[in-house]
């Protein structure tokens, strides 16, 4: 009986261990930093809160650029994804593990070469962008780096295996005979997919969803190199705060705001997505 | 035969392989970088950078491994990719099973505590973690401390991974497996791991990935170790050596031809096991020696 | 839930709370201190050299800036063991990742570091540093060049040797921006969406105020706002199209960029594969900068480190450093050494400029306290959108 009871802690305790001591008593420490004010070298705590209220204040347009930029790369990485997703778990058969590689690849080439090798191939005169303006998706004397677009596309690049890898385990469970089954009852494959497989595969689309999001509002090397002065993102203001500016209790104060926002939220849509059984609340029944 | 049916068997082909078609040309965008730095792996610049095709060489292949500062940097961060991988993988799967399958006091705020470092800025994360360090009077930065905050950071990525395949699961099997006399553990170990390691291989890959790449998590708690994206992140500020570019695609086309070897090992036990109950009285000789050339 | 179980989850979080808010007020003793290194400039930390160098030496640099043959070549010299480490990035991620140590009296095993000038100051007037004993350098004393002596944030050159210098100017693509030879004309709208600046306030902001007539050593906080204004404005038009590091190498090469602002040492890099491309030095001047070698407080081998500094500051040893690094030599006589061996490098006026040549470049201005504050603010946030 004893036992029963203390499996889920056992099973717990190394990893909350470990995040509690390395990343909550870290939080501690910077919340305490965000109260502060001075100049590097002489922090002194003052509870001030006009670092909270800076921080509202005056990085609005950053901060809804950020979730407007996170949420479309969120969005395009999802309807990528899926495909791919499905493609690899039921139709790859056994290249399905070369296949996966092949999506988390790229990152064995690090951030910088990659997206250096992004900005050579959408450079002003590469053939890429003669062809995307031989279709007017550019204008003539237009150019698709250091613009908006550009910082997206670079967030659903690097962001894509966080969205590939959890829709695929989810997708990868499922019987093929229900999808099959499906297809029989229902008269086309499309609505087959939107009754059944999709539903089916919700958790994994959720946790693709919020690996993909979350970081995504956070990133900052994408608007640093794809993006202009007007692109920037919240993650570049806090970037330019702690490093360019020395002003930590600014910075800090910044990061608590943005992570309450985002956990607001998660919260709200894992509300929206059919709540408590994706949080895996299964145990609940 | 008229064009119009022509063209609806062709609309009809591609609707029955729009998945499959979609899905290619999405690897084939993952890839074009690569495939970019491939091409410029064979440049030959005079100068220091490597933005302009000058001409093909070989030379840089050749000597791949010849700028020490690169391999211990790219050694290093293997090292620690891998180690963070498995520990946080065993921590990470493991909080997976717990959040799932129990209900306890604490489980909604385990839920939030496995959200928010995804959530947090890595220069925060980096920049206080480094403090906290000091406060412990950890006595060196470096490989240690390294490892520690990328585990920390992989850990919850493999919790959302994992748990997304154990959502759904179907407890069936495991009482099956129970009432056919399996313990506990033995349940798990033949039942419930395999069934989930698409998860927990997909939540590895991920945090491998994540390890391998973090930059600014780790040049706050680096000491003087150098990580691979440090060394490049360095290195770009004067001009990025074409081996760089000679290594990456060789750790590429490396893990490729091990995927390739593990699939093609499958492919052979799985041939293997079917030709086997047919021949199994009259041909025991070649069985019996491609079994001893298996390695 | 019951309302028990509330209670209780409410509890336990105030109590780990309280335990952790304790801890962490440990720990403000970190960053509110540089009390035990002394305070403010010339504060005091000297250098005590032992008779002779000998054992570790730790010393963190930029990437690529030394050639293979120095660190084997002292070594041998000396019986000093060197650990070279290229871990310099960016003067301020190396601030942010010192800075805690350093408020501590500690450098992480280090006995040498190279920063710019601005941020040498700074760690001075954190009391950071350490000052040189002039008997372990002499050769810094005789060789260092004569335009380096007297820096506005080091009079005497007590704590800062300068490792290489360089010159930030405008490089340009010869074909496609011919006419280009001010920093103003960086504003003028036919180049619009292809110029680009550096994110750099002290290399940026100084040079858009000499083109203005202003003298960025002696300019107010009212003349920096205006050139960060300038440049905003420039910013939100799309003149500007990028404020970057130093990538904009690739923006030059690649046609995105057809005019910049950037360093001496990559236009020469970027020319030997793409002639078309040129350094060229701003009619109203450019501005010079050093990367310095310091010695911070808590190092464990000053000795080795001043015995480094006295290596590098013989010309012959300079000289092979300077064939392979390209930037501009601080040490007199260097010249004179690759006139023979590599005629090419010595006669290159971005390696060594002659005086005519800078002869209306600035020293690269370091503001501090409020000004620096204020101007900072505002350009990050012009930088930042």
């Amino acid at each position: 009986m004893l036992k029963r009871r203390t499996i889920p802690y056992a099973l717990l305790l190394p990893g909350a261990v470990w995040l509690i001591v390395f990343f909550v008593f870290p939080l501690f420490y910077m919340g305490r930093l965000s109260l502060e004010t001075g100049s590097i070298g002489s922090y002194e705590f003052t509870w001030n809160w006009g670092n909270y209220s800076d921080a509202l204040d005056l990085y609005q347009t950053q901060f809804v650029r950020s979730f407007l930029y996170s949420g479309l790369a969120t969005a395009i990485a999802l309807l990528l994804a899926y495909p791919l997703a499905y493609a690899i778990a039921f139709k790859a058969g056994r290249w399905r593990n070369l296949l996966l590689f092949a999506v988390v690849a790229p990152f064995f080439t690090t951030y910088l070469i990659r997206t250096l090798a992004w900005v050579t191939i959408l450079s002003d005169d590469s053939p890429v962008v003669d062809v995307m303006k031989f279709f007017g998706f550019v204008g003539e004397n237009g150019h698709v780096l250091a613009t908006g677009p550009a910082v997206i596309a670079g967030l659903v690049y690097n962001f894509l295996p966080f969205m590939v890898l959890p829709i695929y385990a989810s997708l990868e469970r499922l019987d093929v005979r229900l999808i099959e089954a499906a297809k029989d009852l229902y008269s086309n494959a499309t609505t087959a997919f939107f009754r059944v497989t999709l539903p089916l595969s919700a958790p994994g689309v959720v946790a693709g969803t919020l690996l993909t999001f979350i970081p995504a509002t956070g990133d900052y090397i994408n608007a640093q190199f794809l993006g202009s002065a007007g692109n920037q993102m919240i993650g570049n203001v806090i970037q330019s705060l702690y490093l360019k500016q020395s002003d930590y209790p600014a910075a800090a104060a910044l990061s608590f705001v943005l992570m309450a926002i985002i956990l607001v939220i998660v919260l709200v849509y894992i509300r929206f997505a059919g709540s408590e059984s994706l949080m895996g609340e299964e145990a609940a029944r | 035969m008229s064009a119009a049916s022509t063209s609806a068997r062709f609309w009809l082909w591609l609707r029955e392989h729009a998945v499959n078609i979609v899905a290619a040309l999405v690897v084939i965008y993952m890839l074009i970088p690569i495939a970019v730095i491939f091409v410029f792996s064979f440049n030959d610049p005079a100068g220091r950078y490597n933005f302009t095709w000058v001409g093909f060489t070989l030379e840089h292949w050749g000597n791949a491994f010849s700028i020490p500062e690169l391999n211990d940097a790219l050694w290093t961060s293997i090292k620690l990719a891998l180690l963070a991988t498995l520990i946080s993988t065993v921590i990470g799967t493991m909080m997976a099973l717990a959040l799932v399958r129990h209900q306890f006091f604490g489980r909604r705020l385990t839920n939030v505590l496995i959200v928010i470092p995804m959530a947090t800025p890595e220069v925060v994360i980096g920049a206080s973690l480094l403090s906290f360090f000091l406060i412990l009077g950890s006595p060196s930065l470096g490989f240690e401390t390294l490892l520690i905050a990328h585990v920390m950071f992989c850990i919850s990525f493999v919790v959302v991974v994992v748990r997304s395949r154990l959502i759904g699961f179907d407890r069936n099997l495991e009482e099956a497996a129970k009432d056919l006399g399996a313990s506990s553990l033995q349940t798990f170990r033949l039942v419930t791991l395999p069934l989930i390691m698409p998860g927990i291989f997909g939540g590895a890959m991920l945090a491998f990935a994540l390890s391998i790449d973090d930059f600014v998590i780790s040049n706050f708690n680096s000491g003087t170790t150098v990580t691979f994206p440090l060394y490049i992140f360095g290195a770009a500020q004067r001009g990025i050596p074409v081996e760089v570019n000679v290594v990456a695609m060789i750790l590429f086309f490396f893990t490729v031809a091990a995927m390739g070897f593990t699939t093609w090992q499958q492919r052979r036990a799985e041939k293997l096991a079917e030709v086997r109950p047919e021949q199994e009285t009259t041909v025991a000789g070649p069985a019996g020696s491609s079994a001893a050339t298996q390695p | 839930m019951s309302s028990i179980g509330g209670l209780r989850r409410l509890a336990v979080a105030m109590a780990v709370l309280a335990a952790v808010l304790g801890l962490a007020a440990c720990g403000s003793g970190i960053e509110a201190g540089g009390d035990p290194a002394g305070s403010g400039g010339g504060n005091g930390n000297r250098v005590e050299l032992e008779a002779k160098p000998s054992g570790d030496l730790t010393i963190s640099n930029w990437p690529l800036y030394i050639d293979k043959q120095t660190v084997p070549d002292f070594e041998e010299e000396t019986g000093v063991s060197v650990k070279y480490v290229e871990d310099v990035n960016s003067n301020e991620d190396f601030l942010a990742k010192m800075q805690p140590l350093l408020a501590n009296g500690e450098a992480g095993g280090r006995s040498l570091m190279v920063v710019t000038d601005w941020m040498a100051n700074k760690m001075n007037e954190l009391g950071y540093l350490q000052e040189f004993d002039p008997a372990g350098i002499p050769n810094f004393q005789v060789n260092l060049a004569d335009n380096l002596r007297a820096a506005s944030f080091d009079p005497g050159r007590d704590f800062a040797a300068p490792w290489q210098s360089g010159m930030t100017g405008i490089i340009v693509n010869k074909d496609q921006a011919p006419d280009v030879r001010s920093v103003c004309d960086l504003f003028d709208p036919q180049y619009k969406g292809k110029v680009e600046m550096l994110n750099e306030l002290r290399d940026t902001v100084p040079l858009v105020m000499k083109c203005e007539g202003v003298d960025p050593n002696t300019a107010d906080e009212a003349d920096w706002m205006k050139a960060i204004d300038k440049i905003g404005e420039a910013a939100q038009s799309g003149q500007i199209r990028r404020f970057t590091g130093n990538d904009y190498a690739a923006d030059l090469t690649n046609g995105n960029a057809i005019a910049v602002i950037g360093w001496s040492g990559d236009a020469v890099q970027l020319q030997a594969d793409n002639p078309q491309i040129e350094w060229r030095m701003p009619t109203e001047g450019c501005i010079l900068w050093s990367d310095n070698m310091v010695i911070p407080v808590g190092a464990p081998n000053p000795t080795a480190a001043e015995a480094w500094i006295d290596y590098v500051y013989d010309p012959v040893n300079q000289a092979q450093i300077e064939a392979y690094v390209n930037y501009v030599s601080p040490v007199e006589g260097t010249k004179e050494v690759l006139l023979e061996q590599e005629p090419d490098v010595a006669k290159n006026p971005l390696i060594f400029p002659d005086k005519a040549f800078t002869k209306k470049c600035s020293i690269q201005p370091a503001p501090t306290g409020e000004l620096e504050e204020n101007v900072n603010r505002a350009f990050n946030a012009v930088l930042n959108g």
